[in-house]
């Protein structure tokens, strides 16, 4: 049985949709820049420029709550536009979020500490939990909604558990995907690991010094073979494979050899039933940290032999966007599928001396692109592949 | 499916199969002493967060349990969930840079729930998949929807876990394996309702 | 000298909860990481860096200076006795 795409929705700081996001991506556009607030502006990131309130009235949003769940209904909203609640389709919803409502509880407790109020009613947007049932609440959905949280494969974690229920007959529609708001806490936690660079990322490039960090949500409609006949949408791509492995390592680093990795795209590969070969692009996580890039251009070599696919990273475009970055790379490779697009690795200059191995450097299209893999990995060696394949 | 075995732990003690393994009752530091009382050798239990420490000791009563001859490596699943997140970490990590202005690296490791299960495959090698929910209470129909749907796809086994710590101070460690068999998951969910409802009683 | 690195060893092991350890299990010249040594990892090396900021007012920016300065409690009070 068959896994259908037949929705998506993106917002980063390359774009407000779909649109939006494919003229940036045509045009080598990055969205990174200058951070704008007081947590960001010593920081280069892939920020969205517009408020909490802003978005609300912007996107005609029904609830005001914290950017997580705001982006994450933006991006959701999208994906879901022109689908219809039908009472014999049943519908859920998977998102995945690593920080939730922090960016409005950590303003809360800043006044808190200060003794500027005592009000305890803003933390009700923070649990993780929350923000999906908030998304939901935006689309309509009121039957199984869900939260994954296992970092930056959160996204793609939900797409795979989406298209298993889907399998398994305990859903009709999966709306998948994840959703992370930028916050004075993901900043502090990243500048104490030390892995910013302070200039423009650069993955997979031998000079590379760290991430930038960014912001968005990206979002799918999955559907079964039996559920479009229902509902008459046009599919626009498959999801073919999915996987999940564990890297055994370290709780935050990837292991030298690269083998949860490995092991992600050769399950993810077995579930497609495709071979390495039939794979003609791949959407790396590439997050420019000197120790994610070179496990994982290993764990590309022990796939793919000597004959590795046209890759890139699209970090140096939206930044590292954590939870939603499977999401919003997933709406990426389903319009490579569709326009044919190799996408570019922007800021490479030279190949990691002990792999060689050079990304895509230009963007094209009019290629023949069946079959794209893309990875996400997450702290917690928590490792997750999947696979896109033109209808 | 079926139930092989299961664990708890929480402050009070650690408890086996619904037996007491571990009274921790009076000591200042339950944990703590709870895995000196296991008597394993891993001295990175000390840098763990509660969460992590208390699925460390809940894993390692249920090991011997483990049916003798499955792959471990490849076919064990994990599956935790709770509803706090790591909120008793994330606060933790927020004072360090609100008030010390020295965000803390092995703090932030752990502002993430499904550290936890990295700690569990890193300790005993294990490769298969694990995914962490969030949910708004123990909800044993997910875990019997989602167990089933990796026994569908091969995985042999399932460890299951529910690991809360919530700003109040409670905290509780429920871990259960699960592995193929023909009970139905309706079965499992009276099951694991009734368990975990025994061990929070006791 | 010797007051700093028994300072030392008693912050270290405090900062990077090695509760299993005194001061006493910790050599001047042992080493800190690898399998050898305490074991400690990449994180405790970025805990080095927080302890050297908040006791000693003493910044690193490049965490891969720490590979020569936190090899052992002596190199470690060589470099905070040069720098402070």
């Amino acid at each position: 049985m068959r896994i259908y795409v037949t929705g998506y929705g993106v917002i980063s700081s390359i774009g407000e949709n779909v649109e939006e996001t494919l003229i940036s991506l045509r045009s080598e556009k990055t969205g990174i820049r200058q951070g704008q607030k007081t947590y960001t502006e010593r920081f280069k990131v892939g920020e969205i420029r517009w408020s909490n309130d802003e978005l609300v009235e912007r996107f005609s949003l029904t609830q005001h709550a914290s950017r997580t769940a705001l982006l994450g209904m933006i991006a959701a909203k999208e994906a879901f536009k022109g689908h219809e609640l039908l009472a014999d389709v049943k519908t859920g919803l998977i998102s995945g979020t690593s920080v939730g409502g922090m960016d409005v509880s950590e303003i809360a407790y800043k006044d808190f500490l200060n003794g500027e109020t005592d009000d305890l009613n803003v933390y009700r947007n923070h649990p993780s939990g929350t923000t999906s049932e908030q998304i939901a609440k935006e689309l309509g959905i009121d039957g199984y909604v869900n939260t994954i949280s296992t970092a930056c494969s959160s996204a793609a974690n939900s797409m795979m558990l989406g298209a298993r229920m889907l399998l398994n007959g305990q859903l009709d529609r999966a709306v998948v995907g994840g959703t992370d708001g930028l916050s004075q806490f993901t900043i502090s936690g990243f500048r104490s690991l030390m892995i910013f660079d302070d200039e423009w990322c650069r993955p997979f490039d031998e000079t590379r010094k760290g991430l930038n960090l960014g912001e968005g949500a990206g979002f799918l409609v999955l559907e079964t073979e039996e559920t479009i006949q229902k509902t008459g949408k046009k599919p626009l791509a498959v999801l073919s494979g999915w996987s999940n492995a564990s890297d055994a390592y370290h709780q935050t680093a990837s292991s030298p050899e690269g083998l949860g990795a490995t092991l992600s795209m050769k399950g993810a590969l077995s579930i497609a039933g495709l071979k390495p070969e039939d794979i003609d692009y791949i959407n790396a996580h590439g997050t420019a940290t000197p120790n994610n890039d070179l496990s994982e251009s290993h764990g590309i070599k022990n796939v793919f032999g000597n004959t590795v696919p046209p890759f890139s990273s699209t970090k140096a475009y939206t930044g590292h966007t954590l939870a939603a970055s499977g999401g919003i790379e997933a709406v990426f490779g389903i319009l490579a599928l569709n326009n044919g697009s190799l996408l570019p690795n922007l800021n490479f200059s030279q190949a990691i001396e002990e792999t060689g191995l050079t990304p895509v450097k230009n963007y094209s299209e009019g290629n023949d692109v069946k079959h794209i893999l893309s990875n996400s990995f997450g702290f917690g060696g928590n490792n997750s592949t999947i696979i896109l394949s033109k209808v | 499916m079926k139930v092989l075995a299961h664990s708890y732990v929480c402050p009070k003690g650690v408890k086996l199969n619904g037996e007491p393994v571990f009274d921790t009752q009076a000591e200042e530091n339950p944990l703590k002493s709870a895995y000196q009382q296991l008597g394993v050798e891993y001295p990175k239990f000390y840098k763990m967060d509660v969460l992590s420490k208390m699925a460390f000791i809940g894993t390692e009563l249920l090991l011997p349990f483990f049916p003798a001859g499955t792959d471990l490596e490849n076919d064990l699943s994990l599956i935790f969930a709770n509803t706090s997140s790591s909120q008793h970490t994330d606060n933790l990590f927020v004072d360090s840079y609100e008030k010390l202005n020295n965000p803390s690296p092995s703090l932030f490791v752990y502002t993430l729930p499904n550290i936890v299960t990295g700690e569990l495959c890193i300790r005993h090698k294990w490769y298969g998949e694990n995914c962490f929910f969030i949910e708004e209470q123990f909800n044993p129909k997910n875990y019997a929807a989602w167990a089933q749907s990796g026994f569908s796809k091969g995985n042999a086994l399932c460890l299951c876990g529910w690991v809360e710590a919530k700003t109040n101070g409670e905290q509780e460690c429920f871990l259960f394996l699960l592995s193929p068999s023909d009970k139905t998951e309706h079965t499992i969910e009276i099951e694991l309702s009734t368990l975990i409802k025994q061990y929070r009683n006791e | 000298m010797s007051d700093l690195k028994e300072n030392l060893k008693a912050q270290i092991i405090e900062q990077l909860n090695l509760e299993d350890l005194t001061p006493a299990d910790i050599q001047d010249d042992a080493p800190l990481f690898g399998d050898q040594g305490l074991g400690l990892d990449s994180i405790d090396a970025l805990e080095f860096i927080v302890l050297l900021d908040s006791n000693y007012g003493i910044k690193i920016t490049d965490p891969s200076q720490g590979k020569e300065i936190f090899q052992s409690v002596n190199t470690l009070a060589d470099f905070i006795s040069k720098n402070q």
